[in-house]
């Protein structure tokens, strides 16, 4: 079964990219609303939606948002009621909760990207830019674990050894100091050895090519062509529909162009759930026939 | 036709009065496997390292290096990359990339090599070394023999004609070891891969190899088929605690006609010995009634909430004065029963007790000030300064303690040590909290043979100053020569303990090489000496 997340990285970081940036430049509230379900849906694709920390405090943050913007901006016409001489109106309360519903579902975006996105796949992306790039890269990643893990060993051997004479935390800072200058001793003497490791391998003999394990298949192309061809339809058909906050809340008649745009968008959006979905409903059926 | 030919090679190191390396003279035909031995300091290391151009040292040289019959310096970068694998020592620091994939199509990217020559190269290595479980891990997960099966699976995957080997077992323990060994050897026997290998354990490398080279401060001190070798070794007295046990025995009590160099042949040179008619003296017996130094009652601990339990219910009593060896396989807790020990971790349930006194109780860093120390498995991280004078001068006057001349080292960085010496460098700063109860984990990691009986030495003398130690070890040969107490880990708990005589006696598998040997043949002995005193050689019969 071929879930989302094993798309090629490519295209699922062009698809991240498309879904969240029609919502970063956008105000209007249907494309929003739209939006959110679809980065809700695709959070439960990738197995983020049970995370309830998380949705406690994106719902803190939506909160401090809707609230604040009414307290610092006195736009609008319609008056709620007066604190300290300032008016506070319904549509700088609305222009908030649009604002902070907009962040709220970026950050939600990225979440799914994230939880997707490991770093080897983080690694093919940038490394298709360079294959030395690529490399550093790599190296870097395995570096700083084994960094962290030898300081943690050090740390651990010098305790045994009496390094801290006592529980405080002057000498525990003193201690430390110690062991993070023998550390850069340690990188650059075991950096011999890589460098070594890396020469006898024909390191710097000629140009690098790269080696990937992700490859790209006709499901990649199309997710990719199906992202870009959505993502263009609700650009075009949007542009120029014109949401206003201020004096008066108005949203524009919704025409076939706008519904048109709407629904390209909304099947952008909802494309890892109808993926995930139609792979687990062939995968039951073959159970079924099975 | 020679793979590789060496004439008259001399080097010597910028600085340094003496050569490393002295008219060396070594031909390697396609296909074989030569092993290189020698005491550390030999010129092993110098010698491989200037067959590989890249890693060659700087200093003066002389005499030529023929691979494939053209001179080392007309091949191509590529080439010489390509054609000439090198694995060395440690396992971590070789490795370039944080994926197991990545690590082995490295050599093939920097050939730029096309993605699918590449793609198929790396499938192929990754099935023939039964990696295909590990294929997508980060290299950080895994296990030190893994690690090192990886660098050289990166290596193979280049399709290298000569696989030259620096002490790729040095780091291992001794089971990960013999496997690297054993796919070493079916690589040279499979592919018909030329292989030349140094090793300072010489049991496993010699009846895998074809022809043994002896190194003795820097000059060929005999080379042949490794049996010959072997029963020549009589008159180099340093050099006999190299040889497998065996061919020890063989040497101890002068016996003529071929030379044993494993288990079963030994057996036979046993049967074919007389008798001494002396008995082995008989075994101080445990100390049970002695105050313990260390007290482990029913100790559970595991590392992480949901992982587990690592030792699961351990008791484990060491009375003060003693020398007590804790062995085990990999993973059966003995690291972690230290840093139990050690208070560096605190056991969930049980009870812990330092010179009868809880661990919990030693308050401020106290358990660390005159009254126990734990030298761990990586010394390396024992150590803070530039220089070994820096490091002993922390030490205060504790390297007195110790029988053993730092003079030479002095001014070394402690990285540059070799295993033995660092290990010996740990073990005086060690010493100079002044401990009364001393952990020791993996005391015989990278130490070659004569460091190890030194270390033996130096541990005795430490004993008979009142120290207490408790030495972690996968080495049963080193544990039945020094300790007093031995105790079997399995699963978190001790399983057996014993005197050395009777635990290794009653063993069948986990036990020495002299006591396989002398199975019902031999009552009880367990080192070399041992089974010298009972023996008596009376000519061919």
């Amino acid at each position: 079964m071929r879930r989302f997340a094993d798309y090629n990285p490519v295209a699922v970081a062009v698809y991240s990219l498309c879904a969240a940036g029609v919502c970063m430049f956008t105000m209007d509230p249907v494309i929003l609303g739209i939006s959110l379900v679809g980065a809700l849906l695709s959070l439960g694709v990738t197995g983020q939606m049970r995370r309830w920390e998380m949705h406690l405090y994106t719902a803190a943050l939506l909160a401090v948002m809707v609230l604040v913007n009414p307290l610092v901006s006195h736009r609008g016409q319609t008056v709620l009621f007066v604190m300290n001489h300032n008016p506070v109106t319904l549509e700088a309360l609305i222009y908030g909760a649009a604002a902070g519903g907009m962040i709220v579902t970026v950050m939600y975006w990225f979440r799914s990207f994230t939880a997707v996105m490991t770093s080897d796949k983080l690694l093919y992306i940038f490394g298709s830019l360079s294959p030395k790039l690529a490399l550093l890269l790599s190296m870097a990643l395995r570096y700083v674990p084994l960094f962290g893990h030898q300081a943690h060993q050090v740390s651990r051997s010098q305790q045994a050894l009496g390094l801290y004479k006592e529980d405080n935390l002057i000498d525990r800072m003193r201690g430390g100091m110690r062991v993070f200058s023998v550390m850069v001793t340690w990188t650059l003497e075991n950096g011999i050895i890589t460098a070594d490791s890396m020469t006898a391998r024909g390191y710097g003999t000629g140009r690098r090519t790269r080696f990937a394990i992700f490859r790209w298949t006709r499901g990649d192309v199309l997710l990719l062509a199906a992202t870009l061809l959505l993502t263009a339809l609700t650009v075009i058909c949007l542009s120029g529909r014109d949401v206003r906050y201020y004096p008066a809340f108005r949203l524009p008649p919704v025409t076939a162009r706008a519904m048109a745009g709407f629904v390209s968008y909304g099947l952008l959006t909802w494309l890892p759930a109808f993926i995930t979905g139609k792979e687990a409903l062939k995968w039951h059926c073959l159970r079924s026939g099975i | 036709m020679a793979l590789l030919a060496v004439r008259n090679l001399t080097f010597t190191y910028p600085g340094c009065t003496g050569p490393a390396l002295q008219g060396v003279n070594l031909t390697v035909e396609k296909g074989e496997f030569l092993a290189v031995c020698g005491p550390t300091g030999c010129g092993k290391s110098t010698l491989l390292r200037l067959l590989k151009r890249e890693l060659a040292p700087l200093g003066e040289r002389s005499g030529e290096i023929l691979f494939d019959g053209m001179p080392q310096d007309a091949l191509t970068d590529r080439e010489s990359a390509a054609r000439i694998g090198y694995v060395m020592q440690k396992p971590e620091h070789q490795l370039v990339t944080d994926k197991v994939w990545h690590e082995l199509a490295f050599g093939l990217e920097n050939l730029g090599l096309p993605q699918p020559v590449i793609a198929r190269r790396v499938a192929e290595m990754a099935a023939y070394f039964g990696m295909e479980s590990w294929f997508d891990r980060e290299v950080s997960t895994l296990s030190g023999g893994q690690k090192q099966l990886l660098n050289l699976a990166a290596v193979m995957v280049m399709q290298p004609e000569l696989l030259i080997l620096d002490e790729p077992t040095a780091q291992l323990d001794p089971i990960a070891a013999s496997e690297f060994i054993a796919t070493v050897h079916k690589i040279n026997r499979e592919l018909g891969l030329t292989v030349i290998l140094t090793e300072h354990r010489l049991e496993e490398v010699i009846p895998a190899c074809d022809h043994l080279l002896v190194l003795h401060r820097g000059r060929v001190l005999d080379c042949g088929a490794p049996r010959a070798v072997v029963g020549r070794m009589a008159d180099q007295p340093e050099l006999l605690p190299f040889l497998p046990a065996a061919a020890q025995l063989y040497h101890a009590i002068g016996a003529q006609g071929a030379c044993p160099l494993d288990v079963r042949e030994g057996r036979v040179l046993i049967e074919k010995c007389g008798r001494s008619g002396l008995s082995l003296p008989a075994e101080a017996p445990l100390d049970e009634k002695g105050p313990p130094a260390l007290r482990l009652r029913e100790v559970y601990f595991r590392y992480g909430r949901n992982d587990p339990d690592v030792l699961r219910g351990l008791s484990l009593c060491v009375r003060e004065g003693e020398i007590c060896c804790v062995l085990g396989g990999n993973g059966s807790g003995k690291s972690t029963t230290l840093s139990v020990a050690a208070g560096l971790n605190r056991a969930y349930a049980g009870k812990a007790e330092v010179f009868g006194k809880p661990i919990r109780s030693y308050r401020n860093q106290s358990l660390y000030r005159n009254c126990l120390t734990l030298l761990p498995q990586d010394v390396q991280s024992v150590f803070l300064c530039n220089t070994v004078r820096e490091e002993l001068a922390e030490c205060g006057d504790a390297e007195n303690m110790l029988p053993f001349d730092f003079g030479p080292l002095m001014d070394k960085h402690p990285y540059d040590l070799s295993g033995g010496e660092q290990q010996l460098v740990a073990l005086a700063k060690v010493l100079a909290t002044k401990p009364r109860l001393l952990l020791l984990d993996e005391p015989t990691k990278g130490v070659d043979a004569a460091a190890k009986q030194r270390l033996i030495g130096v541990l005795r003398a430490l004993k008979a100053q009142g120290v207490t130690l408790l030495i972690v070890t996968h080495d049963v040969e080193f544990a039945a020569a020094c300790a007093d107490r031995c105790c079997l880990m399995f699963r978190g708990q001790i399983v057996s303990e014993g005197t050395p005589r009777s635990f290794f006696g009653e063993n069948s598998f986990y036990t020495t090489a002299v006591s396989r040997m002398s199975r019902g043949l031999l009552p009880g002995p367990v080192t070399v000496a041992d089974a010298t005193a009972l023996l008596r050689w009376e000519g061919e019969a």
